[in-house]
């Protein structure tokens, strides 16, 4: 086991509700994660399952008025939930940096390349002003751009989306922070590209030995990269292994019929799996019982836990709810 | 930006709004104003002023109208004359019935002719894009900079047999380019749509396509124009008149009551002379605009959805 | 840059030619001149023939027209007809007049709108914003020129805080810091409701783009770098607010040389506007003449600033 001391962010208990006419809906309900150095975590989950609100809470980046967060995010004793403003500023940029999924809306289209960088060097070291411009040409030479001075006196509009994402990358780890937050960082590009800036991030971490959370609903980019994959469903983590694990044993019913309806490159005429309905709308989402439980109806609804607990099957392998056991596949 | 409309609309659902098709415009349209008191207010308030222009004109007698020295200016609750008379013993009252009549009759006509020839402009403009629409915008650029209120005061002058009817043209002359720019814009949206798609696909012939599919679907944008159209050309005519290059003197307008202002011993003392014409004035200009702003902001609503 | 600013510059050039082509025929089209039914009706029908030829009325329409570009070159806008000047000292006095109001109008309006803009979208949907869109709709649905009645009865007439006529008053105390004082006395009465009924596209604008950006992803870029909040709203959403006002300067410098005619005949202020109806009153068509053609340029180059300001500040339209 680890050295306690390479625990970076603990999360205990979460939640993060969101105002709906008045009363709020817990978007993350109950999520308990630990994030360690050099790891890479991936978040995986459908649009509407909770996870970028999840790395939302924890960078502190929500609408302080229509949003609840309760429970504990602790950041080196720090608690991240109710940290005031002035305090996680100091943490935002410094020691978490976030790359976002679209990179051309991501970076300001009136401002330089190069002064959008420096800006976070400017409130976060004591670098005077040339040190921070060679600073930025460090950065930009690290994440792969070539030329750097040409590019840092450029506008986005004027990059490439891979080139973008660069940037946006060099941004996160200006003050090289221990722990990285990247919401979809790959989503927006080709898939090419995709692989280069995936390559990047392992470089990244390589070298400053960040712990890295990416969230993604793309399972090819999790078994390429992740050390350890929770799965959200409807707000709640439903299995948490490490990835050879989850890619060889999924237990539960929704991370299988994930895996199912990922297109395998090497079967031509296989039909892809398509999970019936939808994740259900913050509002109408069931707060008892198994979550998944509308989704696999032909499941006979004694399978179910009435209060679905994650269940510990092997060391590092957790699983909620008690349906794994007597699911199979409709057809 | 195409993905950054996408990542917002992912905020949404993840925050739990319901995703629902919007209603029809028009029904919409109606939805919200009758939610708004103050805007059923307002469209009661402008059918008094309907019915108070329009049938008070009917016992308007004409004596009232014509000059009568020894009846001049009479102060306001005198005898026989509600409101005073003017310098030539008119009845201000009378006037400005008569007057509020012909405004509100200038600003319709204007706004119809104006519309629907902005709708055509924009309707061929927007949909066949292209030179078509480079010619047509160079136009309406080149007449949209020109200082219109100049040019249609020194038309007054010029043109013989002036009268109210040439008036009206002359205000649509300038006044169709906002619409038919307006219009455009929103065909331009319109033309990538679907429906329009699959009606060329299934071969209709471009003028059915832009009168059947399209001109419904820009319904409600058409009503917020000819609302707020009705008031900008009341204004218009009603400054043209105020300046006395408007209605022939003959003729009376809101405009030539307030012009009377203009002379400083009328606007110190005798404001019941000009200052009926101006409360009037800003009472339509005030409903109209605000009826407007409620179709507009339903109209936004509905687009943002 | 440099090439879409020339660029610019050259679309311009048509429009001019095209404007002054218009505004000579439309000048040519007015009945009467100065010498039918004259003031003098003892003037017999040889001089004002003699006169006609003077002054080349009758030479065919487009060699006059030549003659008057070639004139205008030479900054020669031709002799009044009633005033016994020429035109150009004649507009000369009056285009300083106009200038100033219209600069003191420009920039009240923009420090009253570009707060109200901040503060509404600062507070949307708050009583701040609430008031201010209540202001918006009260100047945005007033017809100018009631406006300009309105206030020139209350305060000027009514209060008598301001001066009703003029640029200056005849009994001015000597001194020049005294002419100055008289003179913005005069001007701030009209420029001030000018400015505030031309407030509301500033304020929407500014509204709707703090609002929009808030919530655009480079914000939350910011964001998370750890930028303090009010240097966020400073540099990040409030510069790129700015971007669609600055545009718009051109569009304010219309509607202002439009609302001149209306302000400055209520205010009795003698600027061209002012000019323009004692001249349509006279039938004095070099003055008219050159008045639109100097409104409709100024209309023209106002849209040319805007453009190239555009330009300057916007790194993506730089480029291409």
């Amino acid at each position: 086991m680890e050295k306690p001391s390479d625990l970076l962010l603990d999360i205990q208990h979460l939640h993060t509700g969101f105002r709906l006419k008045g009363k709020f809906y817990d978007a993350v309900d109950d999520v308990s994660l630990t994030l360690r150095k050099n790891e890479i975590l991936a978040i995986v989950g459908e649009s509407g399952s909770g996870k970028s609100t999840l790395a939302s809470s924890i960078i502190g980046l929500y609408d302080q008025k229509n949003t609840r967060v309760r429970g504990d995010i602790l950041f080196n004793e720090l608690n991240l939930v109710g940290l005031n403003e002035s305090l996680f500023n100091r943490i935002r940029g410094k020691e978490i940096g976030m790359i976002f999924q679209d990179p051309l809306a991501a970076l300001n289209p009136l401002m330089r390349i190069g002064a959008q960088i420096e800006e976070t060097l400017y409130y976060h070291t004591k670098l005077n002003e040339k040190e921070r411009k060679t600073r930025v040409l460090e950065l930009l030479d690290q994440v792969g751009i070539p030329d750097p001075v040409r590019i840092s006196r450029q506008y986005p509009h004027e990059l490439s989306g891979g080139m973008r994402q660069r940037v946006i990358i060099a941004i996160a780890i200006a003050d090289k922070p221990s722990i990285l937050l990247a919401d979809e960082p790959t989503t927006a590009l080709d898939v090419t590209i995709q692989a280069q800036i995936l390559d990047l991030l392992k470089d990244i971490q390589d070298e400053t030995s960040a712990g890295i959370i990416l969230i993604t609903h793309d399972l090819g980019v999790v078994s390429e990269t992740a050390d350890r994959v929770a799965v959200m469903y409807a707000g709640q983590i439903v299995e948490v292994a490490p990835v050879d694990e989850l890619f060889t044993n999924p237990l539960h019913p929704y991370t299988r019929s994930l895996l199912e309806s990922m297109p395998q490159t090497d079967v031509d005429d296989e039909e892809l799996h398509v999970i019936e309905g939808t994740v259900p709308s913050l509002d109408k989402m069931m707060t008892d019982g198994c979550r998944f439980a509308p989704r696999i109806p032909w499941i006979d609804a004694t399978s179910h836990e009435e209060e679905p607990i994650l269940h510990e099957v092997s060391p590092g392998h957790e699983v909620r709810c008690t349906c794994y056991r007597d699911f199979y596949f409709k057809n | 930006m195409l993905f950054n409309k996408a990542n917002k609309q992912n905020i949404k659902t993840e925050a739990g709004e319901p995703i629902s098709l919007p209603p029809s415009g028009f029904k919409l349209v109606l939805k919200e104003l009758l939610k708004d008191k103050f805007a059923i207010f307002s469209i009661l308030v402008l059918v008094l002023i309907l019915l108070f222009t329009f049938l008070g004109s009917a016992f308007v007698s004409k004596e009232s109208l014509d000059t009568n020295i020894l009846d001049g200016l009479m102060p306001a609750f005198s005898s026989g004359h509600f409101l005073g008379t003017d310098e030539g013993g008119k009845d201000i009252l009378s006037l400005l019935i008569v007057g509020g009549r012909n405004s509100i009759v200038i600003g319709i006509s204007v706004t119809a002719i104006s519309i629907i020839l902005g709708l055509v402009i924009g309707l061929i403009s927007g949909y066949f894009g292209g030179v078509v629409d480079d010619i047509f915008m160079r136009i309406i650029d080149f007449i949209m900079v020109l200082p219109r209120f100049m040019i249609i005061i020194i038309l007054t002058t010029i043109i013989s047999n002036y009268n109210a009817f040439t008036l009206i043209l002359l205000i649509s002359l300038f006044s169709w380019t906002s619409s038919a720019r307006y219009f455009r814009s929103f065909v331009l949206a319109q033309r990538e749509r679907e429906y329009v798609m699959a009606s060329k696909a299934s071969g209709s012939s471009n003028v059915a396509i832009m009168f059947r599919e399209v001109l419904p679907n820009i319904s409600s944008m058409i009503i917020i124009d000819v609302v707020l159209g009705i008031a900008g050309n009341i204004g218009i005519e009603t400054g043209l008149s105020f300046l006395g290059y408007g209605l022939p003197a003959s003729t009376p307008s809101l405009g030539t009551l307030i012009g009377y202002a203009n002379d400083p011993v009328n606007i110190m003392s005798r404001p019941w002379v000009w200052l009926p014409a101006v409360v009037m004035l800003l009472i339509i200009s005030y409903m109209i605009n605000y009826v407007g702003t409620v179709f507009q902001r339903a109209a936004d609503a509905r687009q943002r959805r | 840059m440099w090439k879409t600013i020339l660029r610019r510059v050259l679309v311009m050039i048509p429009q001019i030619i095209i404007l002054s082509i218009l505004i000579f025929f439309l000048a040519k089209m007015m009945p009467g001149d100065p010498f039918t039914g004259l003031i003098d009706p003892k003037m017999d029908v040889n001089t004002i023939a003699k006169l006609k030829q003077e002054y080349g009325l009758n030479d065919a329409p487009w060699v006059q027209y030549l003659n008057w570009v070639k004139n205008l070159f030479r900054g020669d806008l031709g002799m009044s007809y009633t005033q016994h000047m020429s035109v150009t000292s004649l507009i000369g006095d009056r285009a300083q007049n106009t200038f100033w109001l219209s600069l003191v109008t420009i920039i009240l309006s923009y420090l009253f709108a570009i707060p109200m803009g901040i503060i509404a979208g600062r507070y949307k949907d708050k009583w701040p914003d609430q008031t201010i869109r209540i202001f918006n709709y009260i100047t945005f649905a007033i017809p100018g020129f009631v406006a300009y009645v309105l206030a020139l009865w209350l305060f000027g007439y009514l209060l008598n805080w301001f001066p009703t006529t003029g640029t200056v008053s005849v009994s001015v105390a000597p001194g020049i810091f005294n002419y100055i004082l008289d003179r913005a006395h005069h001007i701030i009465l009209p420029a001030l409701v000018a400015a505030l009924i031309s407030t509301t596209t500033t304020v929407q604008y500014l509204r709707t783009g703090i609002i929009d950006n808030q919530v655009e992803d480079y914000v939350r870029t910011a964001r998370s770098k750890g930028v303090p909040e009010r240097v966020v709203f400073n540099k990040h959403i409030l510069r790129n607010s700015l971007l669609p006002i600055t545009a718009f300067i051109g569009n304010v410098i219309g509607a202002l040389l439009g609302g001149a005619v209306m302000i400055e005949t209520v205010f009795s202020y003698p600027g061209m506007g002012k000019l323009f109806m004692e001249s349509i009153s006279q039938r004095d068509y070099p003055v008219l003449t050159a008045l639109i053609l100097m409104f409709g340029i100024l209309a023209i180059v106002g849209n040319l600033i805007s453009d190239i300001v555009m330009t300057i500040v916007d790194p993506r339209i730089r480029v291409k």
